[in-house]
């Protein structure tokens, strides 16, 4: 009888131990080299009852599909902007021009499609795009808007690694978001539960094989001790940008805000087994975000200073041609040698008190300033090799990000990074400094700017936690050829016409000058909304028009050589 | 302990400045017309028999808003006969967003079967009067010494997507004021696609 007993409670505890997780969702993919991406306002069943939470989607009622791109490949981006507010969208990591990188000068208003496009020029690894419209980034990724880019390149296909999207090949978005009584997102820096690809409690079966997890940290601001339940090991195989030359075998790995990382975990041999992938933040120094223990105030949260589960893994049955070992080299990164920079320069993250302007005492800054949209920080020469120094005095450690390139870390505090960080990278950690009297912690990181001057449309730096970005953590930078300085010159209007006028299906727009080009065309209505947004287009193939109604429509052109502006009138009938 | 004392009291001010500002419960408001997608006028004191109303801040394009089209029907048919009319207000800029013309609101109200008003608030003004940050919020206002009081400000009930899950808060409040009762749940959270009110 008790054998009975003690059967049943355990059939009892093992259905509530299933009941209590969610299986968790996967992103859509799309592919090619043409994309059509809907930006919304919706809404999904997150909490299991009751009320549905409103949330921001791309094509889909929460965060958006999976991109595959091609190394090598013109992408060309359709980012329709349906919210009920101007938006932007950047694509993380994505080595493209300032023009087309959806930073908060790229800015997309409710209604109008914007157009970028670009060659893939990034290794294969995990990128990712998301909303970038300054002092509103929190709210929007708050509402769950962006997604995941996976780059493909010829390296990277050669190697016996995992690449079956959603069996052996697993993106993880990880985030912690915080609920009103009626299921509404807060937008607060830190959550009290866990979101797992917009799962709450996520579970998820894998094959007993090799399987590669990738994994983007897209909190607010939290960083996630990485780790499983069983202390195994597993490798990691990618910085941001980039395959490492090989994997490296890790117990725990700390992911900041916005880093990804590709990993591979050995499950072979484990079929009807489970494990957990968890967040061991107990671990976590007061300094880094997640690991301070507030138990009153805004930064007060639920999971603070605690270990919790991001994933709740089941080992099912092995697939056919499964991966069953790591490779053991993956690639050979050439990195910047630290003797081959033009230039050292040098930051500061200093905390904002005294600083004039400032909402508060407790804000962090850089170079001692608030960000200004109006302000540019530095010019950087095309082709430049530069060391950037980063000096952080304030209590509290930064995941620096920079737009435009990848980057290799030369030394954290004088010393090279782990081996888990010498490859390509965007985000570099910042450590906090230690004690009131600790010392000012120091990253330094070289990168190239090669590609992409433009005078007008900067790239930006700043903290990739959306609040401290928000608050006017970041900075910018114009990448300038002097080759074709033009400040001395006449700068003319550009002269131009459109064709056929009225027109139905396409519009034609024919430079004077054969030799000029367009810089931006936008298109407005009659009422002076912004209908198409067209980042140096080519004109070559004329402007598809066919979905315009009926009416009188603007045509704005900025050209290339002295981004001057001039407009045109034409009908569509 | 005199200090404590002002600190005390200073928080305790500030918590009663802040909640009467957010408030709209008890509020008055004024009488208004706007313009119907049959295209005539159609004002609150033209409603010479009504005890309370039914306002609800709406819009074309919001996918949440959307869900609720038969609720706000069968709302209208129960209690417009109990002399509490429901009137939707579409107060969202239809400069910015091109969904919310008045064209496209008469295409909806058409395609809906909206058995009640469907109101354009050109200006903005009403909305603002009433404080509506999202589509969809719901107000109940209800006549008491000839003047408009919010007596209910909040959701429409509590399940978008499925409505026989749904605790009712608009027919609760309206059917406690019908009996002289006053509303138990008097102020509800309400959410949706933001209202923006362009700068003057």
């Amino acid at each position: 009888m008790k054998k009975t007993i003690f059967a049943f409670l355990f059939c009892v505890s093992f259905i509530n131990a299933q009941a209590q997780y969610n299986n968790m969702w996967i992103p859509d993919t799309l592919s090619g080299t043409t994309f059509n991406l809907n930006i919304k306002d919706t809404f999904k069943q997150i909490v299991s009852s009751g009320q549905q939470t409103i949330t921001g989607g791309i094509n889909g009622n929460f965060w958006g599909p999976t991109l595959f791109i091609n190394k090598g490949d013109v992408v060309h981006m359709n980012v329709k902007n349906n919210l009920n507010d101007t938006t932007t969208i950047h694509w993380h990591g994505m080595h493209l021009p300032a023009v087309m990188d959806g930073g908060p000068h790229q800015t997309i208003p409710p209604g109008t499609t914007w157009q970028p496009y670009w060659t893939v020029k990034n290794n294969a690894a995990t990128y990712w795009y998301h909303p970038h419209l300054h002092e509103m980034t929190e709210e929007q990724i708050t509402k769950g808007i962006g997604g995941l880019i996976i780059v493909r390149d010829a390296v990277e296909s050669a190697l016996a690694l995992p690449r079956k999207y959603g069996v052996d090949d697993i993106p993880l978005v990880l985030t912690d978001r915080d609920f009103s009584s009626a299921n509404q997102f807060q937008v607060v820096p830190y959550g009290d539960s866990m979101l797992t690809n917009g799962t709450l409690r996520a579970q998820y079966s894998v094959p007993a094989q090799v399987v590669r997890f990738r994994i983007l940290n897209a909190a607010i601001e939290r960083s996630y001790n990485l780790g499983f339940s069983d202390g195994r090991s597993f490798s990691i195989i990618t910085s941001d940008g980039g395959l490492l030359n090989a994997p490296v075998a890790v117990t725990k790995y700390i992911l900041h805000a916005g880093e990804r990382v590709e990993i591979l975990v050995n499950c072979t041999g484990q079929n009807g087994t489970s494990v957990d992938l968890k967040a061991y933040n107990s671990l976590l120094a007061g300094s880094v975000a997640g690991g301070e223990n507030f138990t009153n105030g805004p930064f007060a949260n639920a999971l603070g200073k605690k270990d919790f589960n991001i994933l709740h893994i089941n080992i099912g049955a092995q697939t056919t041609n499964p991966i069953t070992t790591f490779p053991t080299t993956l690639t050979t990164n050439s990195l910047l040698s630290a003797a081959s920079a033009n230039v050292t320069r040098k930051l500061t993250m200093t905390d904002s008190a005294g600083v004039p302007g400032i909402l508060g005492p407790n804000a962090f800054i850089l170079n001692h300033k608030l960000f200004s949209l109006n302000v540019n920080d530095y010019n950087v020469p095309l082709n430049n090799t530069e060391i950037w120094e980063v000096s952080n005095t304030t209590a509290f450690g930064h995941p620096f990000h920079i737009h435009d390139v990848e980057f290799n870390i030369l030394d954290v505090n004088g010393v090279a990074p782990v081996p888990a960080q010498a490859g390509w990278k965007d985000v570099v950690f910042v450590p906090g400094k230690v004690g009131p009297n600790g010392t000012a912690q120091v990253v330094r990181f070289i990168a190239k700017f090669d590609d992409f001057a433009d005078s007008l449309h900067p790239f930006m730096f700043h903290c990739h936690i959306s609040l401290h970005e928000d608050e006017g953590m970041m900075g910018q930078f114009v990448v300038t050829d002097k080759a074709t300085g033009i400040n001395n010159i006449e700068k003319n209007n550009p002269l131009f016409s459109v064709y056929p006028n009225p027109t139905s299906a396409k519009l034609f727009v024919k430079m004077d000058d054969k030799n000029a080009s367009a810089y931006y065309v936008k298109i407005l209505n009659a009422v002076g909304r912004t209908i198409l947004m067209l980042p140096r287009p080519d004109l070559s193939q004329g402007i598809d028009i066919s979905h315009f109604a009926k009416g009188i429509y603007h045509l704005i052109l900025t050209d290339e050589k002295y981004k001057q502006t001039a407009s045109k009138t034409f009908v569509v009938e | 302990m005199k200090r404590k004392l002002l600190i005390f009291f200073t928080l305790l001010l500030i918590t009663f400045t802040l909640f009467s500002f957010k408030s709209s419960i008890n509020k008055m408001i004024l009488d208004f017309s706007l313009k119907n997608v049959n295209g005539k006028m159609i004002s609150t004191n033209s409603y010479k028999n009504a005890t309370g109303f039914i306002v609800v801040f709406t819009c074309n394009h919001c996918p949440f808003a959307k869900l609720y089209s038969k609720r706000l029907n069968d709302l209208h048919a129960k209690y417009s006969k109990l002399n509490v009319p429901l009137l939707a207000i579409n107060s969202m800029d239809s400069l910015v967003y091109e969904e919310e013309t008045f064209e496209l609101m008469k295409q909806k109200a058409k395609k809906d079967k909206f058995n009640f008003p469907y109101l354009q608030d050109t200006n903005q003004t009403i909305g603002k009067l009433f404080g509506a940050e999202h589509t969809p919020t719901a107000y109940v206002i209800w006549k008491e010494k000839n003047h408009w009081i919010v007596k209910y400000v909040g959701s429409i009930d509590d399940n978008g997507e499925h409505p026989e899950k749904a605790t009712p808060f608009i027919s609760n409040a309206v059917d406690e004021l019908l009996q002289n009762k006053n509303v138990t749940e008097a102020e509800t959270e309400s959410f949706g696609c933001r209202i923006f009110y362009r700068k003057k």
